[in-house]
């Protein structure tokens, strides 16, 4: 090799070197300090061992719209960008450097590296996870109205929803209009202490507000993942974070073109499910632990559970039956008697489009008593946000399931995919109890007069009760075949199994729309 | 000094902790009846119950005090 052609090899080598170095040593013993790790070593977590391809490793701050770079260089301008695979899946990701510049969002990383994955990645049909650690926009670039010419990262990102899976590990904070990425996501779990998302940062929020607020306060996971219901799943570090963000991955394809990938299992789909009278009791008013039905009934160790700390009346996530991945909408009598509430309603609903989007079959374990009713719940609008759960049960084409376990009360059974949503099989357990109300409800609206006109209306309105309650049992939707079965629980398992593998080749006609109207 | 409210409307339908208890975290401390569920009042944490706000049978509003801890 001539010694001119080995200088202009050395030269790449050292950029490259200098690059890989991030922030430098200072910088990145910072990052280690606050608990975090370096974007490079987050990456090597994330995908199947050497297998990164990175793009735009040699990238750095440009002087643009009249700003200086940086003296000290910003390798990569501050955010890491590539693909690799995800158990051996092509996966595209965004990671925010924070030992450069604070992670924050420059010319060149936004409109060159962040939206170059996000075209390859739409391009090609394949996932994309965005590791968020970052100070927000970078002002000096983007102060003025050149702002004029941002924005595009959003609009893409509805453009991709629903066509590809979009993760947004919380990493770090993730402040002003940045926090959009984790708005539209499909999945955002958080690390504790350490990741914050908030629309305007602390400081911001002092200079427009005057409130005294620090960005953990304001929007750590204690905030989004108990009380707003913005983040997903909080996660104890980084480490954690980005094992959940993998296994989250495994549940859906590539791409809505795709199925979800089959995971064989030693664990046999035609096995009783033992433990069941233990679990549920047979008095309609107690409360239990649906997690434990769940755990029993699916796949040894494939529950996922999404959004455990945020309306828990009702439980997601995902799971499998017989090695298919499915998602599971079950409500939890342990959490307000399992009642549906705004809250639970808007879970519920984001979760089954979610699913459906990406052809993941659903299973609805239903015991519900109903919606919460009252003027409290009126004028939050729990109509406008119940309707949200009717729409995306309706509107779900994939495969649908529905075990009828208890209860099963009025507008409660047509959400958690009643006869009329169209599941694909709808079975009842011994216990249910299906109708539009209580018999206790029922009695004074229907009986009311006879109530009044008794000699003796107390008695006369347990007796009536018991006539109502002699109505209320999983036969009689039997005997109309509005139900196609009423199954032992033991049974639940393999039942399941049998229904998702019956509609693998479920095709639904719609007529032709734009798009719905859903209620928001 | 730690307040435990209802989380929903409902009636209070037994009361199964008095003043002077010592409590452990998640101990039942009364059970409400709403929507056809009794629906548990549990102790967020560990202490004396230095008052029970409600009696049987009332009824009580979402963010009611049902018990105060100390």
């Amino acid at each position: 090799m001539s010694e001119d052609y080995s200088a202009k090899i050395s030269e790449l080598k050292s950029r490259r070197e200098q690059n890989l170095g991030m922030g430098g040593k200072e910088k990145i013993a910072k990052q280690h300090e606050r608990g975090k790790l370096t974007v490079r070593e987050r990456i090597d977590l994330l995908f199947d061992k050497d297998t990164f391809v990175e793009f735009g490793l040699l990238a750095s701050q440009q002087a643009v719209r009249g700003g200086e770079p940086d003296t000290d260089g910003t390798p990569a301008d501050g955010v890491v960008t590539g693909h690799g695979e995800v158990e051996g899946r092509e996966v595209w990701v965004i990671a925010y450097d924070f030992t450069v510049m604070a992670g924050s969002m420059g010319a060149v990383g936004e409109q060159f590296k962040a939206a170059r994955v996000r075209e390859l990645a739409l391009r090609y049909r394949r996932p994309i996870v965005w590791l968020l650690d970052s100070a927000g926009a970078r002002i000096q670039e983007a102060a003025g109205s050149t702002f004029a010419g941002t924005g595009y990262l959003f609009y893409d990102q509805v453009v991709m929803s629903g066509v590809i899976p979009q993760v947004a590990a919380m990493l770090g904070p993730c402040s002003a209009g940045t926090a959009y990425i984790p708005g539209l996501a499909d999945f955002v779990p958080m690390v504790k202490e350490t990741s914050s998302m908030s629309l305007g940062g602390a400081r911001l929020v002092k200079a427009a507000t005057g409130e005294d607020v620090t960005d953990h306060d304001m929007g750590g996971s204690q905030v989004h993942c108990y009380e707003s219901g913005v983040g997903d799943n909080e996660v104890e570090d980084d480490r954690g974070c980005i094992a959940m963000v993998r296994r989250f991955l495994s549940y859906l394809p590539s791409s809505n073109t795709d199925e979800p990938p089959f995971r064989a299992t030693d664990d046999s789909g035609d096995r009783d499910v033992d433990g069941l009278e233990k679990i549920v009791p047979t008095n309609p008013r107690a409360a239990y632990d649906v997690k434990r039905v769940i755990k029993a009934v699916f796949d040894r160790d494939s529950w996922f559970e999404i959004k455990p700390a945020w309306a828990k009346n009702i439980v997601v996530g995902f799971a499998r039956a017989g090695g298919h991945a499915v998602g599971v909408v079950a409500n939890q009598p342990m959490q307000k008697g399992g009642i549906l509430d705004s809250d639970s309603a808007d879970k519920a609903a984001r979760f089954i489009r979610m699913c459906d989007a990406f052809n993941v079959p659903l299973v609805y374990l239903m015991d519900v008593p109903g919606f919460i009713v009252g003027s409290q719940v009126e004028k939050e609008g729990i109509i406008r946000h119940g309707a949200k759960m009717l729409y995306a049960t309706s509107e779900a084409t994939v495969p649908k399931v529905t075990v009828i376990m208890r209860k099963a009360y009025g507008a409660g059974y047509y959400v958690m995919c009643g006869k009329g949503y169209q599941p694909d099989l709808i079975v009842a357990w011994p216990l249910a109890e299906i109708s539009v109300m209580g018999p206790e409800g029922a009695v004074n609206i229907i009986f009311n007069k006879q109530i009044e006109a008794s000699a003796n209306p107390k008695e006369t309105r347990g007796q009536l009760i018991e006539t109502i309650r002699s109505q209320i049992n999983p036969y009689l939707a039997a005997g109309w075949a509005m139900i196609d079965d009423v199954i032992d629980p033991a049974e639940t398992r393999r039942v399941i199994i049998r229904g998702i593998e019956q509609a693998r080749n479920k095709k639904v006609e719609r007529p032709w729309r734009k798009h719905g109207n859903i209620p928001v | 000094m730690t307040e435990v409210k209802a989380e929903l409307v409902g009636s209070v339908w037994k009361i199964t902790s008095k003043p002077g208890d010592e409590v452990a975290e998640d101990d039942v401390l009364m059970i409400l009846e709403s929507m056809k569920m009794e629906i548990s009042v549990t102790a967020p944490r560990a202490g004396k119950v230095r008052e029970i706000r409600v009696k049987e049978t009332d009824v009580v509003k979402e963010g009611q005090v049902l018990v105060v801890l100390e």
